[in-house]
């Protein structure tokens, strides 16, 4: 018993010595200036965290561009997390807890009465469109044109067709085969929203759901009777493979592209999808500077279409959702 | 007659094809399990690292300086020296898995503490300690409570006010030093004293001294080779100096091992070969997505750049939370439990309701977080703290079990002993139980903490952010974890190159670090179980 | 020091000594947590769940929409946009995950368990056990990943029409992920029966074979169905393998069809975690519903332990 006490005494002061003694030869040995070196580590000594939550529609647009800042501004800590822009405005946005809310749909009036309760203003931007194209198989001659209510009948839960020529008598007594993605998705929200109305019968729930766009092409593709829809973005890579349709919503028929999407032409499957910073957030430089930064990238084919999917601003959209932003940082600022 | 024909059923055609059919429908059934992962790992481990991509030259050249000297000497020891190949194996083992924690380590001191910062914590623990000591003299003279008092009183100084003298000074030296004195110089001494078994106390502090030196050294030598001098001094006090102390200290302890050590250099030193050869003949490795870029770069869009750093370092430091919760709680219940509490209805009601909890599915812990932490608590979501808290609930009650299992193996004529010489019960816990069940405990620790950084749906629920891009730096701060990199990856961007690269790579460096926390307590277990 | 000094050491009662006080009242505190773990999840998940319901909303204070408990029990459809929620689809996925990793998952089991505790050399035991635990070592978000990528086009060469996400490779991932917990319990229970058992036999003159199926199993039985129970009860709360794999759409589906598992269902732990990331979430009756499931999902796994437990019992007290 004694022995081992001693033992680990002896170990101790050892320990002491040797920590002293490392101590005292590091510093007669090189040295380095200590003191306030602080933590000035971005390069134009913007620094600090930005919380994004919200829509998992915006996520990727969200993550384009944070992406880029970053390695711009090494300083800046984004963290983005998929909430659904509800649930980001409920948990996160209104509550103070995040600094960006992303949103597929404009903020609703009881979700900005509970934001001002705590004090939060919101922003609102547009920062993309997000645009739905119909398409069916290139051997589908019968088609190139539906109306809205077509497309209602084709895919309302109630009483739903088996047959093209059960919702166009001028349709072929063709099979058939509908593909979509799951109902987890955005996109099939509103699709939801925008042809078979909220209140509307419900969407059909026989039909081939994918998560990924690859099979809806691959689905329509393989059958002549198929017809799906899906993002814009994804179809534009592959307009040789499948035939999108154009829209009829009572003003005549309206092909998808990118410029129809951009002047809102394309209706009603075209949606503007939004991020509402924090007013308070923005009188902080990096939030107001990634905040611009976000602005001026939203019309860059590169970053919104190729890479993330959906369609760019138009470049009176974006200086107008400029314009918007310069007087919320000034407020919150000045 | 009953008997008779009963007798001839039993003894008339006793055929063997059922039993060895039955025999070995049994083992394929053991087998499928393992073959079946075994499979789909191999699947995607070539996918993340390809080693198809590599020029044939590649191959062949490791495969002659590395594959068949192995192949060789392992084979030969395998036969005619088991332990000395175990030994060899174990020390490359170490060095491997030891690297690894190394890799971990240097990414804490390069981004998250700095070293003076480290350097002035250590230095506080270390007067905090010497005032404890002294405290130790006077241990008959003062009362329990004032001694108490006042080492907890020295402790907190210490802590609170040495850290920020020391970075408060205007010239202090350079990290590769500071890290020298306050990471190598603690490792040296636990490993000296192995290394250095039955070398006296001359023998000890050469040893220590040697260690020291070494890694001091190493923080001015690394730069010359392109390693910074942090890194270099954290990978030569975590790995170099503990896994060249195992095989110093077991070679002086078993001197007819010595051949495990040729056997360790025939590895190492064919890998080095090979790499130096495949460098100078000029072949092309594989084209893995597992590489440098892909371990110190955090998230892109884009598949091929998109990196885990970030989930490294939350991983890391969720793991360090999850740790210093579970592990005091986790054995003070198991004591509790297992040493003091009387057997009575209250006691059972306890250990049914743990076993229950381990069975209480993770997503609900994941809203336990949610609701106490955010929304009663109002704390931040997502935080390293958050998730951290939510983990260590998650994991603790198998730590519980597990350490409820090490202590009752502890026998009762050990604390009967200790309680015959007069030891309080505290006393005899914390000399006699605790350590003799430490190692029964630590393994539990590890799987546990193994499960733990495993965990994705957890952090779902308490709201940690699918994409992050610098690490977390303190306990407030935001994190993400490797699971929660592959899920966000495998879900939010669920494309095709995401699929082919980022996901396989993560799933395979998640994987790589698990097998070897998991190997690690196999290996202490398996150790300890031999020592019983 | 004098002799008094000694005897007062020697006879000092230390029970209550500051020191042992301290530490006794510490490890008390840490084994009470649990207690506290329990309450609070149980506290937590029944308040929201509570807020959830119209029939108890309004105590509560909730204004708002609510669902009612019977809809919530009986309906057959989970859409969170039409605010329809019926747990059943989620309930029937959830079913459908467990009964098809049963039938991966307990045959191998046993059988594991069997040429372990019987057949296995202690040389094979210390390889394969450490294997074993390894497979469970794994974690389930990794599972979910093998599902998607390497099983379900492996099975798609057999079945053509097999979905992108089904059941199927879910089940077949989650039964290997609960293989090691079946084989390891009930080679506990296996290795519990006394030798003298088999002794008898074979002294009777049976194989080895008819000594493990027809003596060693039939007196480990209770050990073995607790271990059944266990690891059902861990599929059924297993989360992200499912998320990953099986898909997202809440369709009601018959478990004990085949043919419903080519396709993909969504299960009570993958709804929750979609309902937090997803797009669909809306902050107020859609978040409390996470509650509602979560409260079900606890309730189903607790009862399914507390029965393993009360099984489990039964066979200590039995050997």
């Amino acid at each position: 018993m004694t022995e081992t006490s001693a033992n680990g005494s002896t170990t101790r002061r050892r320990l002491l010595a040797a920590v002293g003694s490392a101590g005292v030869i590091g510093m007669a040995g090189c040295t380095q200036s200590g003191g306030g070196d602080g933590d000035g580590d971005g390069g134009d000594g913007l620094s600090g965290t930005i919380d994004i939550a919200g829509s998992s529609t915006v996520f990727p647009v969200a993550t384009a561009m944070a992406e880029r800042f970053e390695s711009e501004h090494s300083g800046v800590d984004i963290n983005i997390q998929s909430t659904g822009s509800g649930g980001g405005f409920a948990n996160h946005f209104c509550p103070g807890r995040t600094d960006f809310n992303n949103a597929s749909r404009p903020i609703q009036s009881e979700e900005e009465e509970t934001c001002s309760g705590n004090g939060v203003t919101p922003v609102e931007l547009t920062v993309a469109t997000d645009a739905l194209t119909v398409v069916v198989n290139n051997e589908a001659d019968w088609v190139d044109c539906m109306t809205t209510d077509e497309l209602a009948r084709l895919w309302s839960a109630e009483d739903p067709p088996t047959m093209w020529s059960e919702v166009n008598a001028d349709w072929p007594d063709q099979e058939l085969e509908l593909y979509g993605p799951t109902d987890a998705s955005g996109t099939y929200d509103y699709f939801i929203e925008s042809i078979l109305g909220e209140e509307g019968p419900g969407h059909r729930q026989d039909y081939s759901a994918t998560e990924q766009d690859r099979t809806i092409i691959q689905g329509v593709e393989g059958s002549e009777g198929a017809i799906g829809y899906l993002g814009f973005a994804y179809y534009s890579q592959n307009t040789d493979r499948v035939k999108a349709v154009g829209i009829d919503d009572g003003d005549g028929c309206v092909e998808p592209s990118l410029g129809t999407a951009r002047t809102g032409e394309y209706t009603p499957l075209s949606r503007p999808l939004f991020t509402y910073p924090k007013q308070g957030s923005l009188s902080e430089d990096h939030v107001a500077e990634f905040a611009r930064f976000w602005l001026e990238n939203s019309t860059s084919e590169e970053i919104i279409a190729d890479e993330v999917g959906y369609v760019p601003l138009s470049d009176d959209a974006q200086s107008e959702a400029m314009e918007r932003l310069e007087t919320a940082i000034e407020n919150a600022q000045g | 007659m009953a008997t008779e024909s009963r007798e001839r059923e039993g003894f008339g055609h006793v055929s063997r094809t059922v039993g060895v059919v039955f025999r070995y429908l049994l083992l394929a059934a053991t087998l499928f399990g393992i073959v079946a992962l075994t499979v789909l790992l191999i699947y995607v481990a070539n996918d993340a690292i390809q080693p198809l991509t590599a020029d044939p030259g590649w191959h062949l050249t490791f495969f002659v300086t590395l594959v068949v000297p192995t192949v060789a000497v392992g084979g030969y020891l395998l036969r005619t020296d088991p332990a000395s190949f175990k030994f060899g194996g174990g020390v490359v083992g170490a060095l491997a898995v030891s690297t690894m924690f190394a890799g971990g380590a240097a990414m804490i001191f390069v981004d998250i503490v700095q070293p003076v910062t480290w350097f002035g914590y250590v230095l506080a623990l270390a007067v905090a300690l010497a005032g404890v000591v002294a405290m130790e003299r006077f241990d008959r003279q003062l009362p329990f409570l004032v001694r108490s008092v006042v080492a907890g009183a020295v402790a907190v100084l210490s802590l609170w006010l040495v850290p920020g003298l020391v970075r408060s000074l205007p010239v202090y030296p350079t990290d590769g030093l500071l890290l020298t004195a306050s990471l190598g110089t603690p490792v040296a001494l636990l490993v000296g004293r192995y290394a250095a078994a039955a070398a006296g106390k001359r023998g000890t502090a050469l040893a220590v001294l040697g260690g020291v030196a070494l890694v001091g050294v190493g923080s001015y030598a690394g730069p010359l080779i392109g390693v910074d001098p942090v890194p270099a001094t954290v990978l030569l006090s975590v790995a170099v100096l503990p896994t060249g102390g195992y095989a110093v200290g077991t070679v002086r302890r078993h001197t007819e091992r010595r051949p495990g050590l040729a056997f360790a250099g025939v590895i190492l030193g064919g890998a080095v070969v090979g790499a130096v050869a495949v460098d100078a003949l000029g072949f092309t490795g594989p084209q893995s997505w597992v590489d440098w870029g892909f371990l110190t770069s955090a998230h892109s869009g884009t598949a091929a750049d998109a990196g885990l750093y970030p989930a490294i370092g939350g991983s890391i430091l969720l793991m360090v939370t999850v740790a210093a919760l579970s592990f005091p709680l986790g054995v003070g219940a198991a004591v509790y439990l297992e040493e003091y509490a009387p057997d009575n209805r209250f006691t059972r009601f306890i250990g049914i309701n743990i076993s229950n909890l381990a069975g209480v599915p993770s997503v609900v812990y994941g809203l336990l977080g949610l609701g106490v932490f955010v929304t009663y608590l109002g704390q931040p979501t997502g935080t390293v703290l958050i998730g951290g808290a939510t983990l260590a609930l998650l994991i603790l009650p198998i730590v519980i079990i597990s350490a409820r299992e090490a202590l009752r193996s502890v026998p009762d004529e050990m604390r009967q002993a200790s309680y015959g010489i007069g030891a309080t019960r505290w006393q005899t816990i914390k000399n006699v139980v605790l350590p003799r069940a430490f190692p029964g405990i630590l393994t539990g620790t590890i799987l546990a903490l193994g499960r733990a950084i495993g965990e994705t749906a957890p952090l779902i629920m308490i709201g940690a952010p699918n994409v992050l891009f610098s690490l977390p730096t303190e306990f407030s701060s935001k994190v993400s974890a490797m699971p929660l990199q592959v899920y966000a990856w495998a879900s939010l961007f669920a494309s095709d190159p995401f699929y082919r690269a980022a996901v396989p790579a993560g799933v395979v460096v998640l994987l790589v670090v698990l097998l070897s926390m998991n190997s690690i307590a196999i290996v202490l277990r398996n150790k300890y179980q031999n020592d019983q | 020091m004098s002799t008094d000094d000694l005897t007062e050491d020697l006879t000092r009662r230390t029970e209550n000594a500051p020191q042992e006080l301290l530490t006794r009242s510490f490890f008390f505190l840490c084994a009470v947590l649990s207690i506290v773990t329990t309450i609070s999840i149980i506290v937590l998940l029944t308040t929201e769940a509570a807020k959830f319901f119209s029939a108890t909303a309004p105590l509560m204070g909730v204004e708002g929409p609510t669902a009612s408990a019977v809809d919530f029990f009986t309906g057959t459809e989970w859409i969170i946009n039409n605010e329809q929620f019926g747990v059943l689809p989620l309930v029937s996925a959830t079913l459908a995950i467990t009964v098809g990793s049963a039938v991966v998952a307990l045959p191998l089991g046993v059988a594991t368990a069997i040429y372990l505790s019987e057949y296995a050399s202690p040389r094979a035991q210390s390889v394969l056990k450490p294997a074993l635990e390894v497979l469970a070592g794994v974690p389930t978000v990794v599972y979910g990943f093998f599902a998607v990528v390497y099983i379900t086009p492996a099975l798609r060469t057999l079945i053509p029409g097999l979905g992108t996400f089904n059941m199927l490779s879910a089940s077949i991932v989650v039964g290997i992920m609960i293989i090691p917990m079946v084989a390891s319990i009930s080679e506990d229970a296996m290795s519990a029966v006394p030798d003298s058992l088999r002794q008898a036999g074979y002294g009777m003159g049976a194989t080895k074979f008819d000594v493990s199926v027809g003596i060693v199993v039939p007196a480990a039985l209770s050990g073995i169905f607790s271990s059944f129970i266990l690891a059902l009860s861990r599929a059924i709360g297993e989360t992200m393998a499912v998320t990953v794999a099986a898909g997202s759409q809440a369709n009601l589906i018959n478990p004990l069809n085949p043919v419903d598992y080519l396709e993909g269902a969504l299960p009570m732990t993958a709804a929750m975690v979609n309902l937090l990331t997803g797009d669909v979430t809306g902050g107020g009756v859609a978040y409390r519903s996470l509650f509602a499931i979560g409260l079900t999902l606890f309730f189903i796994t607790l009862v399914m332990n507390i029965i393993s437990d009360l099984v489990a019992q039964r066979y200590r007290e039995e050997s």
